[in-house]
């Protein structure tokens, strides 16, 4: 059998590779795209610059998960450093370590895409059978099972005070409720991409390269001509002793909503519309603790099995909406976003078992004043993320952490912690009320954080507003598509994986047409 | 050159140049020096890990020790022009002068009390300069995350990790 896989840093001389279809990043999107084209009879060829790591590697621990499997160690900031960016980085991508929140893109999300970009997702553009599709191929279903004490506040918090919440739809099979989706699935209960549609195009011939960076496409006229690749470290920097070289008849950019756009910049590809990498979108989040009588253990049951939805389209288009929702609780995750030095942090880290935490996802891109972010390239050709927070953003940050706190109190808190740095630990809702009116909205004070990166080669259907077409087929280059949450047009008021899925199946079913 | 570097450089090596100093060049800054990694770390933890760190000087340092070595461990994970941001801070902070202006104080950081420490790392949280904001929050999470890292540091969480295999 020949061999499906290279791990690119094994490589000791120059290579070169040639496919029908090369796929660049094996998240949500590269990963469907292998299996849909590698089912098509095509030559399929998969890179991925984190490592493959599969369940056996996947050990329930932080100080491993992080560096191995997310982006800058999970220590991504935006270029200001006022934002923390959780991305994943392996083969899987982001698939590999999210906590399973499986969610269809909301109607208004798609009316507004319609009217602002001219993208149609209606009557023969219907994206229900794709979701159907993909809910079957990965066996996203609603959570059976109890919701764990972390999640289950939200909702007593949400029946109490008469708000609207949902159980939440998961991508497992054999789910054992341990709560370490973030570390990778350590029995292969998560339908990722890495257990799921990798494998499956691997098993119709498609080959995997592993640990190798894609540092820039060459094109000409209308066509891309070959990409230049590197591979990287034990440290994931891309190394320049080595280089590969790679043809094919058609390119698919799935390098995620910072590598696409970031990869496309460095190869300086046409960019009438002037948006490339910009307009990038990220559900910028803010975080709310509470403290209980009653153990919560929020590092253990699935992560997410409650959201709710009462805020996240307001009545009035001048307020943000956002989604609430809660994360899981680990030592390092907690440490490094609980506020305060010294003693205060040690007695905060010494109530973990009792903490619950509630954050609130804004829904940025559906104003004027929210515009989205803009993806550079450093001194090393390496993206960076400027994301400059509107008065606009920081008006709805102020009344989601208000709605956590409100929240967290009906649900039986004794204490709420804003997670802003001038916060105090408050003992009931009108004392937090009061205090969260006066509290600096400001960079590096408000803690903001993110795990959606959205946007930055958006869909359109003028040449003039976007960087790809409704099917992700570039405005200006005829044989590359881009197949994954960067064409986005805006963020989308739920959690991405399940969107992805669905508009990447559906364009692979076009370009399958169009290139048979 | 990066703005963000000039200005810490410029913060720094001014009051360097002001003591007419010049060995320090912007271009040295950057550079990894272990040492000075050690030094800057030794000062800050204890402050940052007070009340974390166990009462027992030799389990205290024993948990030190483990923390540098992951701090270490971890940094090489980061995009370049981060981990030269965080070697210029610890270049910075562990020469006498150029510290003087990030710091106010005369006196090298392992000089300094435990609560003059702390007091420090509070000023740079306050600041109006976004830089010293940023190296707050910088070695904020790296250092908490390297603690926190550590299964042999949650006793006080009273949580253990799963042992699955």
């Amino acid at each position: 059998m020949m061999t499906r896989h290279f791990d690119a840093s094994q490589f000791t001389q120059n290579r070169q590779f040639e496919a029908d279809i090369v796929i660049i990043g094996s998240g949500a999107g590269g990963g469907i795209a292998a299996e849909q084209l590698a089912q098509a009879g095509f030559k399929v060829l998969l890179l991925e610059e984190g490592a493959w790591y599969t369940r056996d590697d996947f050990v329930m621990q932080e100080r491993w998960a992080y560096p191995q499997l997310y982006q800058e160690g999970a220590a991504r900031k935006s270029r200001d450093q006022a934002i923390s960016i959780l991305q994943g980085r392996t083969v899987g991508g982001s698939t590999t370590v999210n906590w399973t929140t499986s969610i269809r893109t909301p109607s208004p999300t798609l009316d507004y895409w319609s009217a602002e970009f001219g993208v149609n997702f209606s009557d023969d553009a219907d994206l229900t059978p794709y979701f159907a599709m993909a809910e079957q191929r990965l066996n996203i279903q609603p959570w059976p099972v109890a919701p764990n004490a972390n999640n289950a506040k939200l909702q007593q918090g949400c029946e109490k005070l008469g708000w609207q919440y949902t159980v939440i739809n998961r991508n497992v099979n054999g789910c054992a409720n341990l709560g370490y989706c973030g570390m990778g699935c350590p029995i292969n209960a998560k339908q990722s991409m890495l257990v799921t549609t990798i494998p499956a195009a691997m098993a119709l011939g498609a080959t995997l390269i592993s640990r190798i960076s894609v540092r820039q496409l060459h094109w000409q006229g209308d066509s891309i001509t070959g990409l230049d690749a590197v591979p990287v470290d034990q440290y994931f920097q891309p190394r320049s002793d080595v280089r590969i070289h790679i043809k094919a008849k058609h390119y698919i950019v799935a390098a995620g909503a910072i590598g696409s756009p970031a990869l496309l910049l460095r190869s300086k590809v046409p960019n009438p519309s002037g948006r490339l990498g910009r307009h990038t979108y990220l559900h910028p989040t803010v975080i709310s603790g509470a403290l209980f009588d009653e153990a919560i253990n929020g590092h253990s049951g699935a992560p997410q099995s409650i959201y709710s939805d009462q805020f996240v389209w307001p009545q009035h288009s001048d307020k943000a909406g956002y989604k609430l929702e809660v994360p899981p609780l680990h030592p390092v995750l907690m440490a490094t976003k609980l506020t305060g030095t010294g003693g205060q942090h040690a007695a905060l880290m010494q109530q973990f078992n009792h903490l619950q935490v509630t954050i609130a996802l804004l829904r940025d891109g559906f104003h004027p004043q929210s515009q989205g972010g803009t993806v550079q390239l450093d001194d090393a050709q390496q993206p960076v993320l400027d994301y400059p927070i509107s008065d606009y953003l920081w008006q709805g940050m102020r009344e989601a952490l208000l709605s956590m706190a409100e929240l967290q109190f009906a649900a039986g808190a004794k204490q709420v912690l804003p997670i802003h740095h001038d916060a105090k630990l408050y003992n009931n809702w009108h004392e937090a009320k009061g205090a969260i009116h006066t509290l600096p909205m400001q960079a590096l004070k408000q803690t903001v954080v993110s795990a959606h990166v959205m946007g930055g080669c958006n869909m359109s259907a003028s040449v003039a507003k976007g960087v790809v077409n409704q099917e992700g087929r570039h405005h200006q280059l005829q044989n590359l598509s881009v197949f994954d949450g960067s064409i986005l047009p805006t963020s989308l008021g739920a959690n991405p994986q399940l969107t992805i899925y669905a508009l990447v199946w559906r364009n692979c079913q076009q370009l399958i047409t169009s290139l048979q | 050159m990066d703005r963000r570097q000039f200005i810490l450089s410029g913060i720094a090596l001014g009051t360097a140049a002001s003591f007419g100093i010049g060995g320090l060049s912007w271009q040295r800054s950057l550079q990894q020096h272990n040492d000075n990694r050690d030094l800057v770390l030794s000062a800050l933890l204890p402050a940052l890990l007070y009340g974390a760190l166990p009462q027992d000087a030799t389990l205290a340092a024993t948990e030190l020790n483990r923390t540098k070595a992951a701090v270490a461990d971890f940094m090489p994970f980061l995009p370049q022009r981060q981990q030269q941001e965080l070697h210029q801070l610890f270049n910075l902070l562990a020469n006498r002068v150029t510290q003087l202006a990030l710091t106010g104080h005369i006196a090298a950081l392992p000089q300094l009390s435990i609560s003059q420490r702390l007091q420090l790392l509070n000023q740079w949280r306050d600041s109006y300069l976004s830089l010293l904001q940023q190296a707050y929050h910088g070695l904020r999470e790296l250092l908490y995350g390297a603690y926190y890292g550590q299964s042999e540091h949650w006793q006080a969480l009273a949580y253990t990790a799963p042992r699955f295999r």
